[in-house]
């Protein structure tokens, strides 16, 4: 297996080597034959790092010891589940598992982008099989998950009990997908940089990778955010850990992104900004592997600390230099004509918002690496929290939703005095509603107060659109509202879909706003019989039932849940104590309504009392961020949907494409 | 994109505010993250000051009473680690003996990972008596799950 694997790396490493230089050759020299080629290269490579893959993971099925990174990661007890996810457990299967999405991609846009995009497509697949060079040489040279023991063991030291949840195999993947696929754009974009073909035609071709990655990156973050909130027992699901900063500012940027895209499409501006974006996405995701990686930052998610830091590094700089440098190269020919004309328009409400995404990402950035600038300016290091990342982006965060529910419905180009009233006449009514009727339930807080009323401002604005669209469908094409409703996204489904991801957006905020202003925390040691109030319940602790298996033994507390004298239900917190390696761990128990979360944690047993510790967080509307997060999920997924007319258009590009390129070279390139 | 002087206001204007509010959050907001000798080394300036100190918890010094959810234990250095062959001679060992700061931490549970000879992370401000009041104890993982490459 060993050895498969090993050889499948080296002849990816070769073949990708060989690809980049096939496709800038073949297509300096005008080659197509070496084009072919090179793409074939590509496909090739694909398959080989798939192979290197399927090696990686008989080796961890069979339990082949004699393979470290197998020794270090996974043992015969270990569920074959977590065998398979073990795979990205340690660092060199992690690095293993982000080249060969890499690859995956790269072939994907190997067969859509040689007709569509005949002239690009080379410059793009050299420019990703350069980014495959890097990480195929990290994983040849330097970690290498293929690395023989001397002498084999006889038992592997496991997967940290940890990363033995179902989340494992959920959260891992997709983030990495979100990330490894921001190399897309970035590579289309350094494309027409490199060609000066910096018409839209590189955004057109990467519109749906973009939307693509935010969807892996929205779901990557969210089930980040679940899982920290149903292991780690703090009551929590978001630490502004460096790991999950590191996820985070893609994120942010590919949404910037993402809107600042269609003022590109629409008004022919900022063009600059845009090719600024995708770097600035990729340069992020390689930061964020690099902090991971390098053990520069301390972080909860204590990595192996390896050798790995300097080499990302200069992969990092090597990048950003040769970024800008391109983009510095066609500042001239990136000058748009169209300009903004007032602050009132889209163009400016979007301009703003994207303003506002990248100064998010910026103070993310600042507070992670401001550890290590304070030590290098002052000597001392000194660290910003939690604190610090809320501080910052809780304005900023209103500003958002605010801009939100502008953008959408505010004119183009300048908008009149009639128009603002027209459209944010009820949304503004309908946010100081929410606010008067908030402030009147007892919330004082005047940021809570400020959030409620612009989600609600942002939330009608959203409905009025909806209504509008339904109405005109139901007398120009005369159908029922359930018709025109369905029918209204099907045929817009870019835009409804994303008017769908802001209500996820909406909801979302409502619950992280509310989860981090009115949870309340109660910390109890009780007798078994003995109960104490959490809010409106009354958490009655009966016993404790133990578990004993060769994995693991557990002690579960069970616990009736009462509201009004009336029992309403049972939670069954747990600790458990894996045998091998010796490591407690705590099973958390949630009763989830949408109105709150009852979250229960086994803090303490005493041995010697008959003490149990209880830690316990009411915390409202906690619910609305995971249904927020879905519902974001499957906006994306609508405005992803191809639809028959955008399919048309892109056809009918190709065809005049086509056509130009058959007559420029008669002698085309045969079949493929 | 031509842009009006105009419009640079507005976009300044933003980019003052993430400024100014990145300020004033480092300015409430930081702490200092320091080693149990550079806390002894600098005692006096640190006094009252918000802290996250990393050492070692010194076995035989922990008391726990799970009825007042009241932690207390020492915590010393944490010895460099054996692969530092590399580190020069004259940081290896400081010619005084390293202090050890006691530790009282209230009304939280103890976590999971805690016990003698453990890395912590505590969180909180250098009393008077030399003493730490802490509002929370982070443990490190165990070292154990990370492989140790002999290179």
């Amino acid at each position: 297996m060993a050895f498969i694997g090993q050889l499948s790396l080296i002849l990816a490493l070769i073949l990708a080597v060989y690809s980049i230089g096939a496709n800038l050759y073949g297509v300096r020299r005008n080659l197509p034959e070496l084009v072919t080629s090179a793409r074939h290269a590509v496909w090739s490579m694909c398959a080989m790092v798939a192979l290197a893959m399927c090696a990686l993971w008989a080796a961890l099925l069979q339990s082949d010891f004699s393979l470290e990174y197998v020794a270090s990661y996974s043992s015969t007890t270990l569920p074959t589940i977590y065998k398979i996810t073990a795979l990205w457990g340690g660092q060199q299967g992690s690095l293993l598992l982000w080249t060969f999405l890499l690859s995956v991609f790269t072939a994907i846009v190997a067969y859509q982008s040689h007709r569509r995009n005949p002239e690009l497509s080379p410059y793009v697949l050299a420019v990703m099989a350069g980014v495959a060079v890097f990480f195929l040489g990290m994983l040849n040279f330097v970690t290498r998950p293929f690395e023989l023991l001397a002498t084999v063991p006889r038992e592997g030291t496991d997967l940290n009990p940890l990363l033995q949840n179902y989340w494992m195999a959920i959260h891992p993947p997709s983030l990495y997908t979100g990330y490894v696929s921001t190399t897309v754009p970035f590579a289309f974009g350094t494309a027409a940089l490199i060609t000066g073909r910096l018409d839209d035609a590189w955004i057109r071709s990467t519109r749906r990778w973009a939307i693509f990655s935010w969807f892996f990156l929205t779901l990557g973050n969210l089930f980040g955010a679940r899982w920290a909130y149903e292991v780690l027992g703090w009551g929590g699901y978001w630490a502004w850990d460096p790991v999950e900063n590191a996820a985070f500012m893609p994120w942010l940027v590919m949404t910037a992104y993402l809107h600042s895209v269609m003022i590109q499409e629409r008004k022919d501006m900022l063009k600059v900004w845009n090719l600024a974006l995708v770097g600035l996405a990729f340069g992020l995701t390689v930061f964020g592997t690099f902090i991971t990686r390098s053990g520069v930052i301390s972080s909860v998610h204590s990595f192996t600390q390896s050798g790995l830091g300097p080499f990302f590094m200069a992969f990092l700089i090597a990048l950003v230099v040769f970024y800008t440098g391109l983009l510095l190269m066609r500042l001239k020919d990136l000058r748009s004509q169209a300009e903004l004309e007032s602050y009132l328009s889209r163009e400016a409400a979007f301009l703003f918002n994207n303003l506002i995404l990248v100064g998010i990402a910026f103070a993310i950035f600042w507070g992670t690496i401001f550890p290590v600038l304070s030590e290098a300016v002052r000597g001392v290091k000194i660290t910003v929290g939690p604190p610090f990342f809320n501080k910052v982006n809780a304005p900023l965060a209103l500003a958002l939703i605010f801009l939100t529910g502008v953008g959408p419905l505010i004119a183009w180009r300048r908008a009149t005095l009639k128009n603002l009233l027209q459209s944010f006449g009820s949304p503004a009514i309908a946010g100081v509603a929410t606010g008067l009727i908030v402030f009147a339930a007892g919330v004082h807080t005047w940021y809570a107060l400020a959030a409620f009323s612009l989600s609600a401002f942002t939330l009608v604005t959203v409905i009025t659109e909806f209504r509008r669209g339904i109405v005109a469908r139901c007398h120009m094409v005369n159908e029922t509202p359930p018709q025109a409703f369905v029918n209204l996204i099907a045929k817009n489904n870019r835009r409804y879909g994303g008017y769908i991801v802001h209500v996820g957006v909406l909801m979302a905020f409502v619950g992280i706003v509310a989860s981090s202003y009115f949870k309340t925390e109660v910390k109890k040691s009780v007798k078994p019989g003995e109960s104490f109030a959490v809010g409106p319940y009354q958490l009655k602790y009966l016993d404790l039932v133990p578990l004993d298996t060769p994995h693991m033994a557990s002690l579960t507390a069970r616990v009736a849940v009462l509201k009004d004298g009336r029992e309403v239900g049972s939670l069954a917190p747990t600790k458990i104590f894996y045998k091998q390696p010796e490591q407690p761990a705590t099973q958390v128990a949630i009763r989830s309504t949408p109105a709150s979360d009852l979250y229960v944690v086994l803090a303490g047993i005493d041995d010697k009392t008959d003490l149990v510790t209880f830690d316990v967080f009411l915390t409202p509307l906690v619910f609305w961020l995971w249904a927020g997060g879905l519902t974001m999920a499957v906006g994306t997924v609508m405005a992803m949907w191809p639809n028959a007319r955008e399919r048309e258009a892109i056809a009918a590009a190709a065809r005049r494409r086509a056509a130009s390129v058959m007559a420029v070279e008669p002698a085309a390139p045969g079949s493929d | 994109m031509r842009v009006k002087p105009r419009f640079l206001l507005g976009g300044g204007l933003i980019v003052a505010a993430v400024a100014y509010l990145i300020y004033t959050a480092v300015m409430n907001t930081a702490e200092y993250y320091l080693t149990v000798a550079e806390v002894q080394a600098r005692q006096t300036e640190l006094q009252g000051q918000a802290l996250r100190v990393a050492g070692r918890v010194v076995p035989g010094s922990v008391s726990w009473d799970p009825s007042s959810l009241t932690l207390g234990f020492a915590i010393g250095a944490i010895p460099e680690p054996g692969a530092s062959a590399v580190k020069p001679v004259s940081s290896v060992s400081p010619a005084s003996p390293i202090q050890q700061f006691r530790v009282l931490c209230t009304g939280q549970p103890k976590p999971d990972m805690f016990g003698e000879n453990r890395d912590v992370i505590v969180e909180g401000r250098l009393g008077a008596d030399h003493a730490i009041i802490a509002t929370q104890v982070l443990t490190a993982c165990p070292s154990k799950y990370v492989p140790k490459k002999p290179s």
